[in-house]
């Protein structure tokens, strides 16, 4: 029998943390998929190229970007990537827990 | 000097080694060096002036500015909306960008006789209405990116002239040999760009070093943000203190520096310790700040003899000696640099 109450070995939850800009400001998202849009976010993640290395961005206050994929408390997969990084499965997957992230009153 | 495709800095350097496995490339560079270039058309215009009772007229290099309108998409360079000369479009972003392009223009120009990003008159590029809601300004290596803002914390990154000349420095900085964007060297990247940012602004309002705000970014805040600006060189860590934001993490002392690998390892975290040495240097000489402690800053940058990797201790001895180049080894200006770079904990206090 399942346990209720215990964290499914399926579920897990996106931290995404921007940090630089001129500002300097970190900004942090952290969600966990519903269920019906699980199928898609770990689609995403999967996809994403979770090895390859930061590259930095050409100029200066780009935004540098922490990806983390969190299944209780373990990191599975964690990335550091420039600003020009994100796009394709990364930029979708970044929207994904944005959207998702539940904004705060004044959410920045 | 007309820019070729291998920057005069660089050929400078390789002219100059004495290496022998790069004699043939310093050969070919010293040739390249000595060669005219091919003319370039520069943009030169008529300034007049009154001095006391006497009208002065003044030629000299004029901007090339060039802006562009990215309609709120992550798309450069967007829509080219106004060249040099054109009217003013009544867009507020796109004609603060063109004029804070050209107050830097002309806070370069006077107070370093530096023609452009480039030095060598090439066109200032900017694009304004990047992206949606977008919370940042940058350079990406060619021009100057301007986001709107979100309204609820930042409402637009082309009202503070600081905020504009701290992108052009970056380009300046970049055209200079560059310092890498990690650690200290990125901080200090940081710190020349408020640095200039801070002098275009002062140069515009014609301040005194003891009566400038030494903000960078005020104005571009939302109104309910408790907080006047990005970062304060005269007081790191002071600049906000919001119940979202936090609180300002600038630390104006070696002691306080801060450890971290986001921002490129705190690059604009870190910078508050030269940015408050700047400051310190600046208000000990008084008087216009650009004019001894600026200048300074700027030979450091541009002597073609800082390493792309310098951390504070390599750039304060840098400006110690661009100090005693200018104005000789007992100067009260390298006693003034000196005091500001002990007065934040990166040299020994001779004092202490």
């Amino acid at each position: 029998m399942p346990q209720p109450d215990s964290p499914s070995p399926e579920r897990f939850v996106v931290i995404v943390v921007r940090s630089g800009g001129i500002a300097g400001l970190s900004k942090q998202w952290r969600a966990e998929p519903d269920p019906e849009r699980a199928p898609r976010w770990r689609e995403l993640v999967e996809s994403c190229p979770w090895d390859a290395a930061a590259t930095a961005s050409p100029g200066a206050d780009r935004y540098q970007w922490r990806i983390e994929v969190h299944r209780g408390d373990t990191a599975v997969h964690r990335a550091r990537l420039g600003d020009a990084q994100i796009e394709g499965p990364w930029r979708a997957l970044v929207d994904e827990v944005r959207h998702a992230a539940s904004p705060s009153p004044r959410e920045r | 000097m007309t820019p070729g495709i291998v920057p005069p800095f660089l050929l400078d350097r390789l002219a100059q080694t004495d290496d022998p496995r790069l004699a043939r490339a310093a050969a070919a560079a010293r040739k390249t060096l000595a060669l005219p270039r091919p003319p370039r058309p520069t943009r030169t215009r008529l300034r007049l002036s009154i001095e006391g009772d006497a009208l002065v007229a003044e030629t000299g290099p004029a901007p090339d500015r060039i802006i562009s309108d990215a309609a709120n998409t992550e798309n450069l360079p967007g829509r080219r909306v106004r060249s040099e000369d054109d009217a003013p479009t009544g867009d507020g972003a796109v004609d603060e960008a063109y004029d804070g392009l050209g107050e830097t223009y002309d806070f370069f120009w006077d107070a370093f006789g530096r023609d452009g990003i480039d030095a060598a008159g090439g066109s200032l590029l900017a694009t304004v209405h990047y992206g949606d809601d977008y919370d940042n300004a940058f350079w990406n290596g060619e021009r100057m990116v301007f986001g709107d803002g979100d309204g609820d914390v930042f409402v637009g990154f082309t009202r503070s002239l600081s905020v504009i000349a701290h992108e052009l420095g970056h380009g300046v900085t970049e055209a200079s040999g560059g310092l890498e964007y990690q650690g200290q060297s990125g901080a200090l990247n940081e710190s020349l760009s408020d640095v200039f940012g801070a002098l275009a602004e002062q140069h515009h309002g014609r301040q005194r070093a003891d009566e400038a705000t030494w903000l960078i970014g005020a104005g571009i805040f939302a109104p309910d943000v408790q907080g006047e600006a990005l970062r304060s060189m005269k007081a790191p860590g002071t600049a906000y203190d919001d119940d979202v934001l936090g609180k300002d993490p600038q630390p104006g002392h070696m002691r306080d520096y801060v450890e971290t690998t986001d921002d490129n390892g705190g690059v604009h975290i870190n910078s508050g310790i030269p940015n408050r040495a700047f400051y310190l240097a600046a208000t000990a000489l008084g008087g216009f700040a650009w004019e001894r402690a600026g200048l300074i800053w700027y030979r450091t940058l541009t002597a073609g003899t800082l390493a792309p990797t310098a951390d504070f201790r390599a750039f304060a001895a840098a400006t110690l000696a661009a100090a005693a180049t200018e104005y000789g080894e007992e100067s009260e200006e390298v006693a003034a640099v000196r005091a500001a770079w002990a007065g934040v904990g990166v040299e020994e206090d001779a004092a202490a």
